[in-house]
């Protein structure tokens, strides 16, 4: 017995396909558009001008080394959020007294704006007044303070990726601790009894197990390190040393007030990050059987 | 074996201990301290002479910092709140929908709402200025909340869906056997035995929305509507501003997701998951 159209779930649904729509879709599908325009609002008009702002962005030297400095973020975020999230996981992996209070301290990093996160760090590593300086100087490992941001590209890079390391961690270690705690105690017990001690047994059996939970946890820190701004805008402000893609995005369209190469840029890494995210995670995943 | 085993149990304790409060510490510890005790070398492991100084100095009084400070305060409450609100009411209607009817695009809308949780930040930012200020929108409130609303419903959807797709079916059989609406079963057994997961996606998205700095950013050019996060960074920005009053304005920004995460972890951790496993 079939009813006419039932019009209550699209009711409910109306709203959030509504705000989808307006608020995701269209931009979107604007960017895509007017990428291929000039779109200057102190230079109008407006018109159709092909592939030339990418051509633009291509040729435009900040831009290609904030492209190699958000290559060098990426590499060391997701480097150092898995193989740390993976290490807590492990930790965190059997039930102890304290676990819980363990697991809420794990996650207040993950709870606090990036913004907040770069003042903190400025306190650690400012050249001036940060206590890096001081341990290093007391422990006689150096004889003056350093400048550790804003001056050697590599070092300003790492420590500002620490800082998101730090704020994305503790998400990679619950996506990897969720998969591990799936992995049935009788696996180890075969294990000792085979006489495997507990490195090998995390090699053969935790390490493929928790692959799924790994792809996960490396796709999430790829987005993150690849859109990082509040970090870098915080601790390097107009310093132009170890400039992310994204706060070129922003340079781009809101201080030179060139929105068409802003939408060129955006789409561009909007599609890489698409494709990344897909690769990576065919990649690691793999369906995993008990 | 056994020992070791113990041993390298306590140093990861200790790790993650450290590395998640040290610099927390740090920050707090430096608001309690004045500039020339920042500076000292070797710095202070405690401030040597604790006092409200730097909080008065941002919270109190009738200069233009802590006017600042106070609007942002307020601004960032009505904000994130607003957007939860309206954030988690919609998310549950559609998810109800998504997790027990069966209807025409079901499958199409479901994919939309996971594929637009892939959007990067950067697929809407610019377009979604020029299209809040085609409507007037920018420097409001309401402009800021549909931005951050549009942003979660997706995420805080999916979470709920997958979650009262786990719950049994049997007790809302029995509802629709005594007569009830499809809508009262939703108020009357759905959203009670959904309010974990409830609980998750209103603490998350809170968590998200007070986090948020380059849509304020860009929104709000005007500090009537910034939020603290945005204030926060324009004081950083400031060079005159000293790092004393900068670590009390970040401990002011922290303190409150801060309380939230350590108070709610639980519904965080496992909303986390139901959001992420796909």
């Amino acid at each position: 017995m079939k009813r006419k159209t039932d019009f209550l779930p699209y009711a409910l649904i109306s709203p959030l396909i509504i705000f989808i729509v307006l608020l995701a879709l269209t931009p979107a599908v604007f960017t895509t558009i007017a990428a291929f325009f000039k779109v200057q609002p102190l230079n109008p008009p407006t018109h159709f001008s092909g592939l030339e702002n990418f051509r633009d962005i291509l040729h435009n030297t900040n831009v290609i080394s904030s492209l190699g400095n958000t290559f060098y973020y990426i590499i060391i975020g997701v480097t150092l959020s898995t193989v740390l999230g993976i290490y807590f996981a492990v930790i965190l992996q059997r039930r102890f007294t304290g676990r819980s209070i363990l697991i809420a301290v794990l996650i207040l990093p993950w709870a606090l704006p990036g913004v907040v996160e770069g003042i903190l760090w400025t306190g650690i590593w400012d050249a001036n007044t940060g206590v890096l300086n001081s341990i290093l100087k007391s422990l006689h490992l150096i004889t003056h303070y350093q400048v550790f941001l804003g001056q050697n590209k590599l070092i300003t890079i790492l420590a500002i990726e620490v800082v998101q390391v730090w704020q994305i961690t503790p998400l990679s270690t619950i996506l990897v601790l969720a998969v591990l705690q799936n992995i049935p105690d009788d696996l180890y017990e075969a294990a000792t009894i085979d006489g495997s001690d507990g490195r090998k047994a995390f090699r053969h059996i935790t390490l493929p197990l928790i692959r799924p939970g790994i792809a996960i946890a490396v796709v999430q820190a790829i987005i993150a390190t690849l859109n990082i701004f509040d970090q870098p805008y915080i601790l390097n402000g107009a310093a132009s040393t170890g400039n992310s893609l994204a706060m070129e995005t922003y340079a781009v369209s809101f201080q030179n007030l060139n929105f068409g190469q802003g939408y060129a840029l955006s789409l561009l890494i909007t599609l890489f990050t698409l494709f990344v995210s897909v690769v990576v995670a065919k990649f690691i995943y793999k369906k995993v059987e008990y | 074996m056994k020992q070791s085993k113990k041993g390298f149990r306590r140093f990861g304790i200790g790790f993650i201990l450290s590395w998640s409060l040290v610099p927390i510490y740090w920050v707090i510890n430096t608001s309690f301290q004045t500039d020339a005790q920042i500076s000292d070398t070797p710095a202070h492991l405690f401030p040597p002479t604790p006092g409200w100084a730097n909080y008065k100095a941002l919270l109190i009084g009738d200069g233009e910092l802590p006017s600042m400070v106070r609007r942002a305060t307020i601004n960032i409450f009505i904000e994130c709140i607003s957007a939860t609100i309206i954030t988690v009411v919609l998310a549950s209607l559609a998810a109800y929908a998504f997790a027990r009817m069966e209807f025409k695009g079901r499958k199409f809308f479901l994919f939309v709402v996971v594929m637009t949780m892939a959007f990067p930040t950067y697929t809407t930012l610019i377009p979604m200025y020029r299209i809040m200020a085609m409507v007037h929108l920018v420097n409001t409130y309401l402009g800021i909340i549909l931005c951050y609303v549009s942003g979660f419903l997706p995420l805080a959807t999916w979470i709920l869906f997958s979650y009262m797709q786990s719950l049994p079916l049997a007790i809302e059989e029995a509802g629709s056997v005594d007569g009830a609406s499809r809508m009262q079963i939703f108020r009357l057994i759905v959203l009670p035995l959904t309010m974990p997961a409830i609980a998750s996606t209103a603490v998350i998205t809170f968590l998200f929305a007070w986090a948020q700095f380059i849509f304020p950013l860009v929104l709000a050019s005007d500090q009537s509507t910034q939020p603290l996060t945005v204030i926060v960074a324009a004081i950083q920005g400031r060079h005159v501003v000293p790092y004393s009053l900068l670590s009390t304005a970040g401990v002011i920004a922290l303190s409150v997701p801060a309380v939230i995460a350590l108070l709610t972890n639980r519904f965080i951790v496992s909303g986390l998951i139901n959001g992420s496993v796909k």
